[in-house]
Formats: C-alpha cells, structure tokens, sequence
C-alpha cells in the first residue's frame, strides 16, 4: 500500500484544473529555505466563513433554498483568541424569473431577504439547487470580504490571515498586510520542473513568489510553503499556497512570512483531517462559526 | 417565590445527553478566569420564577486536543521549544449539587440559565438558615464564615439540631496536628454560649482533656491576628475566653502534687482535686475489671458488697460490725471474713459467696486503689464534680491526661452516668450539657470488645438529645468509631482529613473534587454536615480567644513536682497568697500524710476565705504517731500462696 487514502469511488471532477502563472522572483521555480519557524507578529488576526444551505421546499419543480453565510475575525491578543467582528445573514435563494406573482407574493411573506439565482434552460432536480448553492458561496464571499475590508480599514497595522483564496476579497492595496492560505490545490498554476519543485518542497522551505491571475481582480502574488514532511504520506501533505496582493512587499515579506506561518503549526489542529494544513486560529474561527450556526450545523 | 435578586453571572447551565441537567445535580461552564471553587454557593434563576441553589463539588478543565500526541508532534518532540502563539481553547466545567430549589415543590430538573453567585441572601436561603436564624425564637449558632468569590455570609448551625431535641451532637474528624478539631470545638463552644437565646435554656459544658494542655486555659485571652477579628464580626460574636471555667484534676501518685500541665503558681490555685472513695468507683466496677475477671459470681459478691455493706452498718457472723466507706475498710472487712473462716474451720464459703470469688475480687477491688493512685484514696475522702449545682455558660474541664487508660475510662463512665442521672431528673443546674470528649475512637470504637464506656457511649448518642445531654466528639478516623456513635450525631464536621480515610465506603458520597479539598484543607477551614444543609459545605472558623495549649504551658510553665511537704504549702498559697509557708509547715511537722492530705482537700474543696484556718481546723489536735501505721496496711493488698487470683 501507498502512503495516499485508500479511496473507492471516482472523484468528482475538478472545475478549474489549471490557471496561469508569471514568474516573479527568478527566472524559475526554486525551493528556497525559510530558515525554520520564528514568532509572528504581534498584531494578527484571522478570518474565515462557512456557508450552509437546505432546500426548504419547491413551487412546482422550482427549488427555494434557504441559505445561511457568516464569517468572522478572531484577533489574537497575546495567545488568546478573541472575536474581533463577525456576522451572519440567512435568506432565501430562488430562480425567481420563473416564479409566477402568486408565489413570489407568497415568499415575500416569509421574513427573510430573497436572493436571485440563475435559472437553468430546463429544471433540473440536481442542478437548480447546484446553481442556488452558488449564489449561498457568493453571499459567504461577500461577508468575508465585507468583514475583511473593515478589518483592514480599522486596523491597516494588523495581519490578517484568510482561509482560502484572495480571489474573493475585493481589492487590496499593494503592501496590505493580508495573507491568502489556500489549503486545497484543485487548480495548479505551474507546470513542468516549476510545479515538481512546488508539489516536492521539503518541510521549511517555500517556491519562489509567481504571480496568477484572479479574474477581475487583475493578479495576486503567490508562492508554496511546505508546513510538514511529505514523505511517507502524499506529495499534497503539509503543503499549503499562499497568496499575497501584488507587489514587492509580497516578495521582500515571503520568508518572513513564511517562518510565522511554520510557528503556526503549533498548536495541531487535529484531530481535523486537514490538520495538516489547517492552522489552528482558523480552525477556531471555523468552530466558533459553527458553534454562531447553531441549528444550521 | 422569593426573588432575591443580586449577584454576578459566571456561568450557565449546560446539558448533554451524557451530562444532563438534573433536579439534584447539574453542570455548567465559566470564564477560565473565575472567582468561584470547590465549595462555592450559586444560584440559578429559571425564566418561570424557579430559584435553584447549588454548591459546587466538582470542576474540570479541559481543552479540545484529542490526545496529548497531538501536543508532542506539534512540539516537535520537544518540551522546551517555542511556546505556540496561540492558546489552545479552554473550558472550565463545573458540577454543582442542589442545596435548595423555591418553591421546594415540584422538584424539576435545573433550568439551563444563567448561573450567578450567590450573595449573603442567597447562602442564608440555601442552607435554608432563614428558617432559624430569623424570626421571633431564632435558633441560629454561628459555626463559621462562608467565603467565596469576595464574599463573606455568616454560616450558622440550628440549636434544635444541635443541642436537641430535634437532633444533636457534633462529631469532628481530622489528621492529628493542625489544632483544627479542638480550636473548633473551643470556638464552636464560645459561639453556642454567646448565641444561645434564653428559650433554649441554661447551657454548661464539659470537657475531658485527654492529652497535653489542649483546654488548659480556657480562660486566659489569647492575641488573635486581625483576619480571625473579621471573621468573629462577621458572625456578630464577641472574641473573648471563657468567662466561667473550673478545673478538675486528680492528684499524682505522691497524692499531693497535682496531676495536670496547668500547675504554674500563678493558675493552679483555679485546679480543684479530683478525689474519689470506695462509693465513687464501686458503681463502676464494671469500667474498671474485665469481663474475663468478672463472671456471674463475682457480679453477685460485688452486687452484695454494693447493696448490704458499703455505706452501711454490717455485723459479720464473728460479732464485728463494719461500717465500710473507703478501701482501707473494705480491706478490714475482707481480713475478718477471712479470719473468721479460718477460725470456723470452714474455708469454702461465707454467705453462699465462695471463698476463691471472694478472693478474686478483693484483690481486683483493693487493687483499684493502687492502680488509680492519685483518683482513688484509701480512706474515702471525696473532690467530686459540682453535679446539682452547674452554673450556666460555664466549662467544667476534667484533666485526665496524666491518667492510664483504666483511669480516664472511671472517669468518664462516672461523670457522664452522673450527668445523665442529675439531667434524668432535672436537677443538675442547667437544662443542657456539652459534654467534649477527644479521641472518641479510644472509648468507642468501630470494633474490639464491647466495654460499658461504649455502651455509654451509644446511649448517649441515642437518647441524650432528649435529656439534654450533648456529645461533641472528635477524633482522627471516623470510620475507626463505632457506626452509631458517629451516625447519631446530627452535625458533622471535617477538618483535613488522611486520603486513606476518604477512601473508605463512609465517604463515597463525596465527589473526587470534595474529597481532595478535604485532604488539603488548610487550617482554619472546615466541612459541615447539618439537618438543614442538603450538600457538605465549607467554611471558615476563626482561632478560639483562648490561650492555646502549647502557648499556655510556655506562658505558664508547669511546676515540677515537689517534696510532700512543699507542695502542700505551694497548694495553699496558690488558694491564699497570704500565707506564710513557714507557719504551714510548722502545722503539718509530725502529722501523718493522710491526715494532711485530708485537709488539704478539704480546703481545695470548701475554697474557704480563710484557708489557713480552715486547713489548720481541717487537720486537727496532733496525735502521737503509732509505730505501726495502719494505713500501711490498708493499702497493701493481701498475697497469699492459697489465693489462686492474687496478682
């Protein structure tokens, strides 16, 4: 047997497999030597959001989904933890071109915000729910930035480490003192040599800064870092992406950056399955989420 | 329902399918930094106008980390590396016990609501004081201080429950050396006399001091730290000895110097002899010779010395007749019925008494004497309690830690059997007594031969509340007393206790967290069971006023014995500062000491104005000395190669 999970059924296929990427420090990919982990900034403050969705019923074969985003920042002052802003919203999402007047009335009754969502050429059991869930994921990244926004407008001094992807975050200004941690590697930017010496980093050590594309939002700044040894388990353990808005401060900052976020393994999140990439305030910020969820969790 | 209101949030209520709310017990959690602890009071208000009142008895503290592996890969392996930056998530979780729910009916589980701590209000309505601490006949004995979270309430006993007749007596137990069982019992004893109202009667205590100087001077002050002052005004009491205290003590074996550590010449003058005769003791004879001894038979011979001779005009088959009032003529009596035998020529039996159980217990009777040397006298002279006469608020302590066990146990089976007598018939002088016995595990234990100090004992315990005769004991090992001894005591008091003794079945009603408070317990701090105190609960006492012993012995060196002559006139002068001890010993130059000894207990006794006139009358005309005294005789008892029981 392998070091991977023993696995039974095809897994679901990945969206975006693969963006493009720009070298920015060097001319290529290197595996380079942070220097081991080192205390991170006294002022840091960590965010993150959970969505939750259920069908609530159906007009006909039209779903209606009652959705449910929150999000919040825990500050760390000292070694604690503590809940510097969050919020949450629960509404309704619907296809609502396909409503007639009398079940729109009939929604409008209920007493929650009606949030719009695509409508497919033909129902679809699965799909209508597939295209409603994704307005729930855009209203969780709407929180999340909203909360991230404040954050940095209140306190331009403090880190702030994200869960996931910078995609979402509106824009940030180069230099803003924002780590992106992106723990799932569905979509890889590199390829050939660049992306072997990104998925077989040693423990300690980062790539070079690259910089990706992110939509609309023009490029972030990213690099790889290896949290734990891989060996023995599989080429995706202990390696998380991190991003970064543009600029040279993202590159000057990546080792500095990267020796705090190695201090972060301790203390283990586990017993997570994703302890391994999964640092603990996140886990925390997930957990208070959840516990703020109450009957939705 | 009351609602009274106050007190700060702390906590809630939490309730799991593993951890569920009860109507006797819940659980809830706290901030890590909070003021409350192991045996702090809290109240829980539910939406519906329900009041709960709980005591905490247990507390966790636990974080979220699966196993502690998960720790050490963190630290990679090593404890000393760089602390993590962030702090693990904490939980403090309490157990607490129900004291009290309002209303008292329907009992439903605890609401899961805010927990609040509770304010003096609150620990007088959960220990349900308001029910005899207030009102028009208030019952309430100051026991001690509740303290918890910058609070301090008054915790207060009912006197029904604890001098009768609802219930009554007190046990306390704790390890031997922190000077908690007897200072609580001291300041528990100055409390009931402060706060005793006068519908409860006249109170008087008795103690036994059983070893060293431990209430040798109760009535000398004492300097109190100014935390011991609070707790005293917190509970309304006066800090002060005891203002009414007699002392009692036998005589060493010279018959003279007196067998007791308060001995000083500055306080011994307040120590009266304790001096008993052939009456005195013979009641007893059953505390004094062993079972093994005393069969049928000699139980008969001794019943009928009890009933037709002493104290009485007896005419032997010889034509003598006796009148036996002390040893000295019990001893008499025995030589004649053994003369006459043998002048009869029948030596088998006199008054169908056969002659070897005659001899068996002459020589345990006349042996008493000698063994008790200092309690007992040959010659019948008697220093005995004011029994009929006890004074209310007043301590009677009986100092019999010089004496062998045999002793103290004649002692203690007499006394109490007379206080029980005199309180049968309602003519001691007060309506209750206190009676304090130490190390009850000596006199009454959980196993071992069944003796009549036990059996006292258990009488006592059963039936005193009623007559108003009140045990507080104390000893180190409850489990080692005998179970209804202790499982009639009303109010139970803990101090530090040995882990051992915790684990015994007798404290299985204990939580883990209870258990090892008691075992640490600092001095001063004490656990208290009561009629009305649905859980254990823990409170602080304050140092008795009173001179320590240790402090008491140092203030008041003890004197070392002295020559007979020389510890008459220290005697003296202790009772008069005016005599001059050269005309004392003038008195007594030439005179038997028996005949001096008389005197001087008498005077000890009487406590005249004028002592060295009484002792003077006391010890009569001067007769010439025989050559052969007679009281030589008379405390020797009789060996003889036919006597099969001489020992």
């Amino acid at each position: 047997m392998g070091a991977g999970a023993l696995l039974t059924h095809v897994a679901p296929p990945v969206a975006s497999p693969f963006g493009s990427a720009s070298h920015v420090e060097g001319e290529n990919v290197q595996a380079i030597d942070v220097g081991g982990p080192a205390p991170g900034p006294q002022a840091v403050a960590f965010l993150d959001g959970i969505q939750r969705y259920a069908v609530e019923g159906r007009f006909g074969l039209i779903p209606v989904v009652r959705g449910y985003a929150a999000a919040a920042v825990l500050g760390r002052q000292g070694a604690e933890l503590e809940v510097a802003r969050a919020r949450q919203e629960e509404f309704l999402v619907v296809a609502r071109s396909r409503l007639t007047p009398d079940q729109e009335r009939a929604l409008e009754d209920v007493d929650l915000p009606i949030v719009e969502c695509e409508a497919a050429e033909r129902s679809h059991p699965i799909l209508d729910v597939q295209l409603a869930a994704k307005e729930v994921e855009r209203c969780r990244e709407a929180v999340e930035a909203e909360l991230a926004a404040a954050h940095i407008e209140e306190a331009p001094r403090s880190w702030l480490v994200v869960d996931g992807s910078l995609g979402g975050i509106g824009r940030l200004e180069e230099g803003a003192r924002v780590v992106g941690l992106v723990k799932s590697h569905e979509t890889q930017f590199l390829e050939g040599p660049d992306l072997e010496v990104a998925l077989t980093l040693p423990e300690g050590h980062r790539t070079s800064v690259f910089s990706r594309s992110a939509g609309a939002r023009g490029k972030v700044f990213s690099f790889y870092l290896r949290l734990w040894p891989w060996q023995d388990h599989d080429l995706l353990h202990g390696l998380v992406r991190i991003e970064r808005p543009p600029g040279e401060a993202a590159v000057a900052d990546a080792n500095e950056v990267s020796r705090w976020l190695l201090a972060e393994r301790a203390p283990l999140s586990a017993p997570d399955g994703r302890w391994d990439r999964l640092l603990y305030p996140i886990r925390q910020v997930e957990t208070f989420l959840r516990a703020q969820a109450g009957g939705w969790w | 329902m009351i609602r009274l209101g106050g007190g700060s949030t702390i906590g809630r209520v939490v309730a799991t399918e593993a951890l569920p709310a009860g109507p006797h017990q819940f659980h809830f959690w706290t901030a890590i930094d909070t003021a409350i602890g192991i045996g702090a009071i809290v109240r829980v208000d539910a939406e519906n106008g329900r009041t709960v009142y709980a005591v905490v008895v247990d507390g966790r503290a636990y974080s979220d980390l699966a196993t502690p592996l998960h720790e050490v890969v963190a630290a990679e392996g090593d404890p000393a590396g760089d602390r993590a930056p962030t702090r693990r998530t904490e939980i403090r979780l309490w157990t607490a016990a129900v004291l009290r729910h309002e209303p008292d009916e329907p009992i439903q589980p605890v609401p899961l609501a805010e927990v609040l701590l509770a304010t003096e209000q609150d620990v007088e309505a959960a220990l349900r004081m308001d029910g005899f601490v207030r009102g028009e006949q208030p019952t309430g004995i100051p026991v001690g201080v509740y303290r918890a979270g910058g609070l301090s309430a008054p915790v207060s006993l009912d006197a029904d429950f604890l001098l009768g007749p609802e219930s009554a007596h007190l046990n306390i137990s704790g390890v031997s050396g922190l000077a908690t069982k007897t200072s609580a019992v001291q300041f528990l004893l100055s409390s009931i006399f402060q706060r005793l109202p006068s519908h409860k009667g006249s109170v008087a205590a008795l103690c036994f001091n059983v070893k060293g100087p431990d209430l040798c001077f109760l009535d000398q002050p004492a300097e109190l730290p100014e935390a011991d002052e609070e707790l005293y005004h917190v509970m309304g009491l006066t800090p002060q000895p005891f203002e009414k205290v007699r002392y009692f003590a036998p005589y060493k074996a010279d018959g003279v110097n007196i067998n007791t550590l308060r001995s000083n010449a500055e306080v011994v003058g307040d120590v009266q002899p304790l001096v008993w005769g052939l009456r005195e003791v013979l009641d007893y004879h059953e505390v004094l010779l062993n079972r093994d001894d005393i069969d049928a038979k000699a139980d008969a011979f001794l019943d009928f010395l009890a009933d037709r001779v002493v104290d009485k005009q007896f005419r032997d088959e010889w034509g003598n007749t006796h009148r036996v009032s002390s040893f000295a003529e019990l001893h008499l009596l025995f030589k004649a019925i053994f003369d006459g035998l043998e002048a009869a020529g029948r030596g088998d039996s006199w008054r169908t008494h056969h002659i070897a159980t005659i001899r068996k217990v002459r020589n345990r009777l006349l042996n008493i004497s000698t063994r008790c040397k200092g309690l007992v006298t040959d010659d019948g002279t008697v220093s005995d309690l004011p029994f009929g006469q006890f004074e209310d608020r007043s301590v009677y302590v009986l100092d019999v830690s010089g004496m062998d066990q045999l002793g103290q146990d004649l002692v203690f089976t007499r006394v109490v059997t007379r206080l029980r007598e005199h309180l049968e018939r309602g003519d001691l002088g007060v309506d209750h007594v206190i009676v304090f016995v130490d190390e009850l595990n000596k006199y009454a234990p959980a196993d071992g031969p069944d003796t009549y100090v036990r059996k006292m004992l258990l009488d006592i315990s059963e039936r005193g509340r009623y007559l108003g005769l009140v045990l507080f004991a104390a000893q180190q090992f409850r489990s080692q007393v005998h179970r209804r001894v202790v499982g009639n005591a009303g109010t139970l008091v803990f101090g530090r206790m040995d882990m051992d003794e915790l684990a015994m079945p007798g404290y299985q009603v204990l939580s883990p967290a209870t258990k090892i408070k008691l075992a640490t317990l600092p001095k001063g701090e004490l656990m208290v069971r009561h009629p009305h105190f649905t859980q254990p609960v823990f409170v602080r006492f304050p140092r008795p006023a009173v001179l320590q012993g240790p402090a008491g012995v140092k203030r008041f060196p003890p004197a070392v014995d002295v020559p007979f002559e020389e510890a008459v006139v220290r005697q003296l002068t202790a009772l008069d500062k005016r005599i001059t001890p050269a005309r004392i010993l003038d008195r007594i130059a030439g005179r038997r000491e028996d005949d001096v000894r008389r005197a001087l207990l008498a005077t000890a006794r009487t406590r005249p104005d004028d002592v060295e006139g009484y002792f003077t009358a006391s010890l009569g005309p001067a007769v010439r000395r025989e050559a052969a005294g007679r009281d030589q005789d008379a405390t020797t008892p009789l060996r003889s190669v036919e006597d099969p029981y001489a020992t």
